[in-house]
């Protein structure tokens, strides 16, 4: 019994890694622009196929450097079109206009690429477990868990030695001020959200490899993301990076307990923590006042 | 910059406007697929076009257009004109009802179609007995939708979970063991799918070691996968459908589950297999109908027929269950020259499906009693790769005829009430 707790409590740690990746593209844009960006697990999409699209010519690794730019191309072109007339109304508006673009993206893909899933071939060196015992760490999983771990550590440098990252953490804090020093805001804000999307595109591409594409997988990899924010506490990122890996262990250890509880737990688990502690586990109070 | 445009929260109100503005969203007009003449017969279909079964059921619509378009070649029905209106249920039983009574009330559709989540067919079959409407239940394969909910209204076309059960599970337990895990999906059609198979499993000694219940629309499988492999099986049992069987059968091959135990299950279907990667395509499985029949009557036409349709696809099990419930409407309605659907109901009872339209070789045909249709099984293995053709993904090693599978009328539970 032990073992098997451990192995899902590891296994949980993988699951929350890609979480995080979700997580953190959603709540930089959140946290600067007050988006809350519904069409993340749509753009997650686009990476994927646009993944899928160009590995045939130039393999899965071209493929892994070249659709997350790619995919904060497109959503740097949403953002200057559809979101930025926005920023100055009621936060609704985008939240519809992100909400509505999901569908379209959903439904784009499913034009385009048909609704049937498509399978994506990684590398196989990748594909193989561990060892039979831990079979459930295999090569491309720790690969990813490896990736995440990249991309964080880059993420929170540049947020902190860079003065784009700079800036950023200050317009999380106080946009006014930040504007009022000269700042364009403007220009920050879709520096930001370009930076979200690339996150959204690269869960896209670790996403296809694992789970294979389809139009709608969006849709069930972002409401755990949407939560790890939430548990993790509106406005802080590393708020965010706990939140991802402790819904992960908890959905993990829940499917040993009672496996069909395994996805309600962290809607419980977000329950719990807004009623003991409504800012989060990291949050300031009155992020969302 | 004011404050408000660079600092905009939310508040309790916003919340409201925007559900208030999801709510309307639900209430958007339906995809009409062909209109033409003054009073058209309508067909209403509810299938979920978007979520995890969006594949089956967009398929099931392009063979219900397929049918459509070929009785409106042939003067329609009555000497009417055939138009299908669809609607998307997403995947949700609210949604479905409410959509299917959109097309009742409002778009007075004479027939209905739908749906391929058992659940939301069940739901849907109480909205047309109250309506009157003729009903057939496509893809939802829950047993109590032809057993102990059955209606006078509803047929269905798809097997039940019964007959799937029976027409396997013989042949999993001598070819690969006595002790079976399984993998569920947590709703209707898993949980009766379980009991049938559990049921054969006592029949013919066996045992279960577990059964993990997955909420549908699972992602990542690896924390049952681990459950169910502690279990030590013969054989770990996968009952889910859409993609969550793509995202499971993966995950089992990823992990190399498949060199430790058999893996195998019921119902497969070549949506499926079709998005699985070459060696991911493993195990015993029946379908409920297949492309590839040699010198079956009709089947090679109705294949090219689709793939007009399909960007050169063949077509699944799905696009003859939307094909051969549509035509169903057209056959019965000309043949009783009414559209009254409490005669049309009657007449349907041992009602047998002609060559053109039933494409296997059993005698097909929609049992009185409880309204199913008997339908054949096709057991076999799935292929990684086709042999002549790169979506023949699928050997059949048996076509096992409907009534065989399927267990008697008074078996079921359903005793058919007709309206006064």
């Amino acid at each position: 019994m032990w073992q098997l707790i451990l192995f899902n409590v590891t296994n949980g740690l993988i699951i929350g890694a890609f979480y995080v990746l979700m997580a953190l593209g959603l709540s930089l844009i959140l946290n600067l622009s007050n988006v809350i960006n519904f069409a993340h697990g749509g753009f997650l999409v686009i990476g994927g196929y646009i993944a899928y699209t160009i590995t045939p010519y130039i393999g899965f690794w071209g493929a892994l450097l070249l659709a997350p730019p790619l995919t904060a191309v497109i959503g740097l072109a949403v953002e200057r079109v559809l979101i930025r007339p926005l920023y100055g109304r009621d936060p609704l508006y985008s939240l519809l206009l992100t909400f509505g673009l999901a569908f379209m993206i959903e439904d784009g893909t499913r034009f385009i690429f048909g609704p049937q899933g498509k399978p994506v071939t990684i590398p196989a060196f990748l594909a193989q477990p561990l060892s039979n015992e831990l079979f459930f760490i295999t090569g491309y999983r720790l690969f990813m868990v490896a990736v995440v771990v990249i991309a964080v550590t880059l993420l929170f440098l540049l947020l902190r030695y860079t003065r784009l990252g700079v800036r950023i953490r200050a317009g999380t804090l106080d946009l006014e001020t930040v504007a009022a020093l000269g700042i364009n805001v403007q220009m920050l804000r879709s520096l930001n959200f370009a930076v979200g999307i690339f996150l959204a595109g690269l869960s896209g591409v670790l996403a296809a490899g694992q789970l294979g594409l389809e139009p709608t997988m969006g849709t069930g990899l972002l409401m755990p993301s949407f939560i790890a924010i939430i548990v993790g506490g509106i406005g802080s990122l590393p708020g965010t990076l706990a939140g991802g890996l402790l819904i992960g262990v908890a959905s993990g250890l829940t499917a040993v307990f009672l496996p069909a509880a395994s996805e309600a737990v962290i809607y419980v688990l977000m329950a719990v923590v807004l009623l003991l502690r409504p800012r989060g586990l990291f949050g300031e109070e009155g992020m969302m006042s | 910059m004011s404050s408000h445009i660079l600092n905009p929260k939310f508040d309790r109100r916003t919340l409201i406007k925007g559900a208030a503005a999801l709510g309307a969203f639900q209430v958007a007009s339906p995809f009409i697929i062909q209109a033409r003449g003054d009073t058209p017969i309508r067909i209403g279909m509810v299938d979920p076009l978007t979520g995890v079964y969006a594949a089956p059921a967009g398929n099931e619509v392009v063979g219900a257009k397929l049918a459509v378009t070929q009785m409106n070649a042939k003067g329609g029905i009555l000497g009417r004109q055939v138009e299908l209106l669809v609607e998307d249920s997403a995947n949700d039983v609210g949604t479905g009802v409410q959509k299917a009574r959109k097309l009742i009330e409002r778009d007075q559709v004479n027939f209905m179609i739908g749906d391929v989540n058992s659940g939301i067919a069940a739901a849907i079959a109480q909205v047309t007995a109250e309506k009157k409407i003729l009903h057939i239940v496509s893809g939802g394969h829950t047993d109590s939708i032809t057993g102990k909910d059955c209606k006078w209204n509803v047929f269905r076309v798809c097997n039940t979970t019964r007959m799937e059960a029976n027409s396997v599970s013989s042949v999993l337990f001598s070819k690969y063991g006595k002790k079976w895990h399984f993998i569920t999906p947590d709703y209707a059609f898993g949980h009766t799918l379980y009991d049938a198979c559990t049921d054969d499993l006592k029949k013919l000694g066996g045992t279960v070691t577990g059964n993990e219940l997955t909420p549908l629309g699972t992602t990542d499988f690896s924390a049952y996968l681990i459950k169910a492999r502690a279990a030590s099986p013969d054989v770990l049992i996968l009952l889910v459908q859409g993609s969550d069987m793509i995202n499971c059968l993966k995950q089992v091959v990823q992990f190399g589950l498949d060199k430790q135990i058999h893996v195998a299950g019921t119902q497969q279907e070549l949506e499926s297999l079709a998005a699985l990667p070459p060696e991911a395509r493993i195990g015993i499985w029946m379908f409920e109908w297949y492309w590839k029949q040699p010198g079956v009557a009709g089947v090679d036409k109705f294949v090219a027929d689709i793939r007009k349709l399909n960007n050169n696809n063949v077509p699944t099990a799905r696009h003859w269950f939307g094909y051969a419930s549509a035509m169903t409407f057209a056959l019965i309605a000309n043949q009783e020259k009414t559209t009254d659907a409490v005669k049309l109901a009657a007449a349907l009872e041992n009602f047998e499906l002609p060559d053109d339209v039933k494409l296997q070789p059993n005698k097909v045909y929609y049992r009185k009693g409880d309204h199913q249709l008997m339908t054949s099984a096709f057991v076999g293995e799935a292929q990684s790769k086709g042999k002549d053709d790169p979506e023949d993904l699928f050997r059949v090693d048996e076509v096992v005829a409907g009534d065989k599978t399927a267990p008697a009328v008074g078996e079921t539970g359903c005793t058919v009430q007709w309206p006064s």
